[in-house]
């Protein structure tokens, strides 16, 4: 019966939940993109400059850019969360190129800073994905 | 730009521009009509800030 109700759904509707996965990963991926195929202009802006800047500040304040070489579950924890930046995580690499100093208070607001830019990049493509599947706007 | 250039930002300096950003963020993504998104980005931050420094000040005694 389940089979017989999948069979039935319209096949636009399939279509619609693979656009909207692409949208979502977009967004992953470069912050703000998502939104941006949806024209949503200003949440598109803003999802870019504020990630961005997170991911700028965060790294120029030396916080810690997990990788995913980590020892324990909160530095797994740590590099899934930096992982939400997308392409931006490649970024905070390159831009540390001294490496984290956790040792000062500056560098641990700058781990901050990264983890919640991912989060924040995670949260934004969700919403995104939600959009483009008509849930919410 | 590179972490040579590093930023030297006070507790306050960070705890001020990180409640700005995010607060930015969640009135944009939660409120459609700008006027919404002001008033929300502008609760928000207030909030931010206050249980920032209200945080602040319940560890006060335990750093002495």
């Amino acid at each position: 019966m389940a089979d017989e109700t999948a069979a039935a759904a319209p096949p636009h509707d399939s279509r619609r939940e693979a656009i909207a996965f692409f949208i979502g990963v977009a967004g992953w991926l470069v912050p703000g993109l998502g939104h941006a195929l949806l024209k949503m202009w200003g949440r598109a802006v803003m999802c870019f400059v504020t990630v961005g800047l997170l991911v700028i500040l965060g790294a120029g304040m030396r916080g810690n850019v997990f990788s995913s070489s980590g020892n324990d579950a909160f530095d797994t924890l740590g590099f899934l969360a930096d992982l939400g930046t997308g392409t931006f995580y490649l970024a905070a690499r390159s831009l540390e190129i001294n490496g984290a100093d956790v040792s000062h208070a500056g560098g641990d607001y700058g781990t901050r800073f990264l983890a919640t830019a991912g989060v924040l990049n995670l949260l934004a493509a969700l919403h995104a994905y939600e959009a483009a599947r008509g849930r919410k706007a | 730009m590179n972490a040579g250039m590093g930023f030297k930002l006070s507790h306050w300096q960070s705890l001020v521009l990180f409640a700005v950003l995010i607060s930015i963020a969640f009135g944009f993504l939660s409120r459609r009509r700008p006027i919404d998104r002001v008033k929300y980005i502008v609760w928000s931050l207030f909030l931010f800030l206050l249980i920032g420094v209200g945080i602040g000040w319940a560890m006060y005694p335990f750093s002495h």
